[in-house]
């Protein structure tokens, strides 16, 4: 055999150049995830690529935003919301912490039974680190204006205690929950960015904000994706949906005449303090309708009504 | 119809059913919903207690036409007042029929 015979027998397959690989689009949220892993026989490094893409994207600097605030401009209820929103943030860490762990140890209870599902579950686990990050400039924004602005000081022990880690539970209702976490978040920092004075502290509301809605986004695709798949089923998330909507629910935050003392973790929603005479973000018929088109992603099922969510909960749940 | 003291015994029964404990441990001791959550391998969490709940309900509108909707409890609420309030709804002559 000659020597250039056996270079070629060894000849490896050749290698894609730079220039062919195909051009992509503007980054975004897989909506169809289930579809994407299945049908498009999309990979976990190639879901991982579009998260990274739209990471990037979205990057924005807490430093420079800051620098834009006009300190001297922020009045007495602007400073309120924004030691509310420092507060809430606080609660964030710990909310990414527990779905990156629980949704690790879900992907390895799936891996065999369903290899799709395993990968929704990494997929959702991998996001997690994105979305802790994002949520670490919204903490750390908010916090530092509201040592700069010299506002009511939060205690280590306040600290430690808005750290406490939610417990597990269905990840369907997990996803669910925070889905509407998110939206309440986002329409509470959009009325926020409208009534507070100095633009670049509303600036730093309507990021926020947008971040928020992003999240939301995320939640949902990842929520559907499960129910998609037929491993979930759609009742959890018109469960939750429900725990917030109905009379005295949690939609209605520390506002409630009562709020449940737990000792096991911290809702944001709850620990929000209004103070009289001071603006209080609301728009309980925006959250409800964002509710309302999240579900309908997430399952299909059309509802557009308090009523309608538990009358469609009760059903899924029977006898 | 059936009398109240028959949809008593109904409610007892399904929603001890429902949450996996027996009558006897659910209403001797009066336990209140977190203990409930608590003892109970089924629950985990307060979605779990709702949904018990809901199948107690749908057992009534199911078994005598009845539609009861039940407001939200805090966890310190005992047993014996989710009894009544569940009462108070299948006796209500306001309620909606199913």
């Amino acid at each position: 055999m000659s020597v250039l015979a056996r270079s070629l027998e060894h000849e490896e397959p050749p290698v894609a150049s730079p220039q062919i690989v195909p051009s992509e689009g503007r980054p975004a949220i897989m909506a169809e995830l289930y579809d994407a892993l299945t049908q498009k026989g999309l990979s976990l490094v190639d879901i991982t690529w579009e998260q990274q893409r739209l990471h990037e994207s979205r990057r924005w600097s807490v430093v420079e935003m800051l620098s834009t605030v006009d300190f001297t401009h922020v009045g007495e209820a602007d400073r309120h919301l924004v030691w509310n929103a420092g507060r809430a943030e606080l609660t964030t860490k710990p909310g990414a912490d527990r779905l990156e762990r629980l949704a690790d140890v879900e992907c390895r209870r799936w891996q065999e039974k369903n290899p799709t599902v395993a990968a929704i579950m990494q997929a959702c686990g991998t996001w997690s680190r994105y979305w802790n990050e994002e949520e670490a400039h919204h903490e750390t924004a908010f916090n530092r204006l509201s040592t700069v602005l010299r506002l009511e000081r939060i205690s280590d022990a306040t600290f430690i205690e808005f750290r406490k880690v939610f417990p597990d539970d269905d990840m369907l209702r997990t996803l669910t929950l925070l889905s509407i976490s998110e939206v309440v978040a986002a329409v509470d920092y959009g009325q926020c960015s409208q009534m507070v004075q100095d633009p670049g502290l509303r600036a730093l509301f309507k990021q926020v904000a947008a971040d928020e809605v992003q999240h939301m986004n995320y939640f949902v695709s990842f929520a559907k994706a499960l129910v998609d798949s037929g491993a979930y089923h759609a009742k959890e998330a018109f469960a939750v949906a429900h725990l917030f909507l109905r009379d005295g629910g949690e939609l209605h935050g520390s506002k409630r005449e009562r709020v449940e003392s737990r000792d096991t973790h911290v809702n944001w929603w709850d620990q929000l303090e209004h103070r009289e005479g001071f603006y209080a973000p609301d728009a309980l018929r925006k959250k409800e309708q964002l509710i309302f088109h999240a579900l309908k992603r997430i399952t299909g099922i059309t509802v557009t009504s308090r009523e309608g969510v538990e009358d469609t909960w009760m059903d899924l749940v029977g006898c | 119809m059936p009398d109240a003291q028959e949809l008593e015994s109904y409610i007892r029964r399904k929603f001890a059913e429902n949450v996996g404990l027996t009558e006897a441990e659910l209403f001797s001791e009066d336990l209140t919903l977190s203990t409930l959550i608590t003892r109970s391998e089924r629950m985990t969490n307060s979605v779990d207690l709702m949904e018990a709940f809901a199948r107690t309900s749908n057992g009534l509108r199911k078994d005598f036409g009845l539609r009861v909707r039940l407001p939200a409890l805090s966890l310190d609420t005992p047993v014996s007042k989710v009894l009544a309030v569940f009462m108070g709804e299948v006796t209500n002559p306001e309620r909606k029929s199913a």
